[in-house]
C-alpha cells in the first residue's frame, strides 16, 4: 500500500520508495484485495437491480458495512489484527469523499437538467412586468433581476473595495499599533450572519428615514458582507509584495502615500482584482439581506435610491415554492444562471490569483 | 522573506517618512478606514440592541425563555426560546454529520489521494463552498426532500423505539433532520478547508518518525496528526458552526417553522431557527412592534454568532502561532 507516504513527503518519496524493494506483493495479497473490492460491489449491484430498496439506503446500510467488513477481513488476512483500523479509515475516507462528491454533482446536475429548459435569450433580458406565475416560459425573464443584482453589486463594491483595501494597507504597510485588533474585528465581521446585515441596514433606514428599500440599501448590506473577504484577501496579496520594492521607493525619497499608491498596489494589482472578485462571489448569492433591504420589483429599476429593486437571489426565492411548474422552472433557470456567474467569478479569481503577484 | 533586520530598517524609514504632512493625512485616512469593521460591529450591536429594549420592556425575560408568537392578542406575547433552541438543535445535527465527513474527507485529500486528485478535490470543495444558499435550498426542496422523506420513514419504522426517532404526526417533511442535513452540506466545505490545511501542516518528520516506529495510517492519525492539528480542527468546526447558526434561506425552504419547542424529535415535522423566523415573519410583518421583536431576535442571533465566531478565530489563530 502506498498510503504510508503522505502528500507532504512527496518530494522525498522518490528517495523513500525503495525502502522495501525486497517485499514483493504476494499474489494472495492482490487476489484478496481484489475480492474485497469486487464482492461487496456485486452484492450491492444485485440488490439495486433485483430489489426495490431505495438506492441511497442500500449504499448506507448494506454497501458501507459490507465494504468495511471485507476490508477488515482482508487486512487481518494479510497483515494481522492491528491493521484493521487502517483498512477502516481508508474505506471511510473514500466513503466521505464519494458522499461529498455525490452531493455536489447532484446539485450541479439538477441545476443543469432542470434549469436548461428555462434559459433562452429573452429569459436573460426581459423583465417580469406583465408576468404572473402561470405565464408560460415563452414570456418574461430575469433581465430586471440581472440589472438589479448588477446595480447592487456595483454599489457594494464602490463602498467595500476601497475600505477593504485600506484595511489591508493598514495591516501590511501602515503597521499601526492596532494591527492585531483590526485583524480580530475583520475576522469577527466575517461571521456576521447575512440576515443580520440586512436587519441592520433596515434599522438604519427605518430609524433615520434617510432611505427605504432600494438598490442602495441592498448595496450597503452586501458591503458589510463583502468587506471582510476583500480585506483578508487583499492583506494576503499585499504581504506578497517584496519589501525591497517598498524600501527601494522610500530610499528614492517618495512619501509613504506614494509608496502605497504607486508602488505596492500596482505591484499587486492582479491580486487586488482577485480580492474584489472573491468578495463579489461571496455575496452574489446572498438572499436574506436583499429580502430585507432591497425588496422586490417586477420591473427594471435603474434609480438606486427610490424604489425597491429586483435581484436574482430574491427572484429565485420568490419562485421556488410556487405551485406552477413554469414558475419553478424559472427558479431553476435563474439558479443555473446565478451558479454560472459564481463559477465564472471563481475561475477568473483562480486564474488571476495564479498570476504573478508582486512582480512587474 | 523579511528578516528582523529589514523590518527595523523599514520601521526607521517609515518613521522618517511619516514626518511628511501628506503622509500624516494618508495615515489617518487609512487608519480610519481600518476601523470600519469595528464601527460596523458596534453599529449593529447598538442599533439592534436599542430595538431590543422595547421588546424586553413588553415581554420581559420571557422573550428569551418562552415560545410564542401571538402578536394580535392583547397584550401580544412573543418569545423566541423555541427558535434559539431550534437553531442549536439544527447546528448539532449538522455537526454530527459534517464533522466526521469533513475530517475523513481531508484525511483522504492529505494522506491518501495522489497529489493530482487531491488538487482536483480541493477545487471541488471550494466550488461546493461557493454554492449560494438559495440554490442549496432549491435543490433541497425538490431533490433532497423525496428521498429524505423515505429514509426518515424507514428510520422511524425500524428504530422508532429510540426517542429521537419518534414521529407521531406521520409527516416526515420539514423536519430538523433535513434542515440539519442541508446545514451539514454547507459546513463540510468550510470545515474541510481548515482541517485539510491543518493536517497538511503536520511536520513530515513526525509522520516519518511515527511510520518508522511501525505506526500504521490509523495509529499515525490517532497519535500524531489529529492531536497535532486538534486546535485548528476545533476552530474550523466552530467557524462552520457560526455559519450554520446564521443560515437563513436554505433552512427556510426545508424546515417547517413551529412556535413550539421541538426538544429532540429530529425526524418529526417542525422545528425552529432564529434566522429563518426573521425572514419568514418579515414578509407578513403586521406593524412596527412586530418588526421590533424581529430586530430583537436578530440582536440575539448576532450576539450568539459573534461569540462563537470570536472563540473560533481565537482558537485558529492561537494554533497558527504555536505551529510557527
Amino acid at each position: 500500500m502506498t498510503i504510508l507516504f503522505s502528500e507532504q513527503t512527496s518530494e522525498e518519496s522518490a528517495a523513500q520508495k525503495p525502502l522495501h524493494p525486497w517485499r514483493k506483493k504476494p499474489r494472495k495479497f492482490t487476489i484478496s484485495v481484489a475480492l474485497a473490492v469486487v464482492l461487496p460491489f456485486l452484492v450491492v449491484l444485485a440488490l439495486l437491480l433485483y430489489s426495490n430498496i431505495p438506492g441511497a439506503l442500500v449504499m448506507v446500510i448494506v454497501y458501507l458495512p459490507l465494504q468495511l467488513l471485507a476490508a477488515g477481513i482482508t487486512a487481518v488476512y494479510n497483515r494481522g489484527v492491528r491493521s484493521i483500523g487502517d483498512s477502516m479509515i481508508v474505506v471511510l475516507a473514500i466513503g466521505a469523499t464519494v458522499f461529498s462528491l455525490v452531493i455536489l454533482m447532484s446539485v450541479l446536475l439538477s441545476l443543469v437538467v432542470r434549469g436548461i429548459g428555462a434559459l433562452s435569450a429573452h429569459f436573460l433580458y426581459q423583465n417580469s412586468v406583465y408576468i404572473n406565475p402561470s405565464t408560460p416560459l415563452e414570456y418574461g425573464g430575469i433581465g430586471h433581476a440581472m440589472v438589479g443584482t448588477f446595480l447592487i453589486l456595483l454599489i457594494a463594491s464602490i463602498i467595500a473595495v476601497p475600505i477593504g483595501i485600506a484595511t489591508a494597507v493598514y495591516i501590511t504597510d501602515v503597521r499601526g499599533r492596532a494591527v492585531p485588533y483590526v485583524r480580530f474585528f475583520v475576522q469577527a465581521m466575517s461571521g456576521v450572519p447575512s440576515v443580520v446585515a440586512g436587519l441592520f441596514i433596515l434599522t438604519i433606514a427605518v430609524s433615520t428615514g434617510a432611505f427605504n428599500q432600494s438598490a442602495f440599501a441592498g448595496g450597503l448590506a452586501y458591503a458589510i458582507l463583502m468587506l471582510p473577504t476583500v480585506a483578508r484577501t487583499a492583506e494576503e496579496v499585499l504581504k506578497l509584495v517584496p519589501d525591497d520594492l517598498r524600501t527601494g521607493a522610500l530610499a528614492l525619497g517618495s512619501t509613504r502615500a506614494r509608496v502605497v499608491l504607486q508602488v505596492v498596489i500596482p505591484a499587486a494589482r492582479t491580486g487586488i482584482i482577485t480580492a474584489i472578485l472573491l468578495g463579489i462571489a461571496r455575496v452574489i448569492g446572498e438572499t436574506a439581506p436583499l429580502l430585507l433591504a432591497a425588496g422586490n420589483n417586477d420591473g427594471t429599476v435603474l434609480n438606486p435610491f427610490d424604489q425597491a429593486v429586483a435581484s436574482i437571489p430574491v427572484y429565485i426565492f420568490n419562485n421556488v415554492a410556487l405551485p406552477y411548474p413554469d414558475a419553478v422552472t424559472r427558479a431553476w433557470g435563474s439558479a443555473l444562471a446565478l451558479m454560472i456567474l459564481v463559477a465564472v467569478l471563481f475561475t477568473l479569481a483562480r486564474v488571476l490569483g495564479r498570476g504573478r503577484v508582486g512582480k512587474y | 522573506m523579511s528578516s528582523l533586520d529589514t523590518n527595523e530598517t523599514l520601521r526607521d524609514l517609515h518613521s522618517a517618512a511619516t514626518s511628511h504632512r501628506g503622509d500624516r493625512v494618508f495615515n489617518r485616512v487609512i487608519t480610519g478606514a481600518a476601523f470600519t469593521s469595528l464601527i460596523v460591529l458596534a453599529g449593529i450591536a447598538i442599533f439592534l440592541g436599542l430595538q431590543a429594549i422595547p421588546a424586553f420592556q413588553s415581554q420581559g425575560l420571557a422573550f428569551l425563555t418562552t415560545t410564542a408568537w401571538d402578536i394580535n392578542t392583547d397584550p401580544p406575547t412573543a418569545g423566541i426560546w423555541g427558535m434559539l433552541y431550534g437553531s442549536v438543535l439544527l447546528a448539532v445535527i449538522a455537526l454530527v454529520i459534517a464533522v466526521p465527513a469533513s475530517i475523513l474527507l481531508s484525511v483522504f485529500m492529505v494522506f491518501l489521494a495522489p497529489p493530482k486528485i487531491a488538487k482536483i478535490l480541493t477545487n471541488l470543495v471550494d466550488l461546493m463552498a461557493a454554492i449560494p444558499s438559495v440554490i442549496l435550498g432549491l435543490w433541497a426542496f425538490y431533490i433532497l426532500n423525496p428521498p429524505a422523506e423515505e429514509w426518515q420513514q424507514l428510520l422511524n419504522q425500524y428504530l422508532g423505539w429510540i426517542p429521537i426517532f419518534e414521529n407521531a404526526s406521520g409527516n416526515f417533511l420539514g423536519t430538523p433532520f433535513i434542515a440539519g442535513f442541508v446545514l451539514a452540506i454547507m459546513m463540510i466545505p468550510i470545515v474541510t478547508s481548515v482541517t485539510r490545511e491543518v493536517l497538511g501542516r503536520t511536520p513530515p518528520e513526525l509522520i516519518n518518525a511515527a511510520e518508522s516506529l511501525g505506526c500504521s495510517l490509523w495509529t499515525m492519525l490517532r497519535y500524531v496528526a489529529l492531536p497535532y492539528g486538534r486546535g485548528g480542527i476545533v476552530g474550523g468546526v466552530m467557524l462552520g458552526l457560526g455559519r450554520a447558526l446564521g443560515e437563513t434561506i436554505a433552512v427556510f425552504f426545508v424546515l417547517k417553522l413551529v412556535y413550539d419547542t421541538n426538544w429532540y424529535k429530529v425526524i418529526e415535522s417542525g422545528g425552529g431557527s432564529v434566522a429563518t423566523l426573521i425572514v419568514s415573519r418579515f414578509g407578513e410583518v403586521t406593524g412596527p412592534f412586530e418588526l421590533q421583536l424581529l430586530l430583537a431576535a436578530g440582536f440575539f442571533l448576532f450576539l450568539g454568532t459573534l461569540v462563537v465566531n470570536m472563540i473560533a478565530n481565537l482558537i485558529v489563530s492561537r494554533t497558527g502561532r504555536l505551529q510557527k
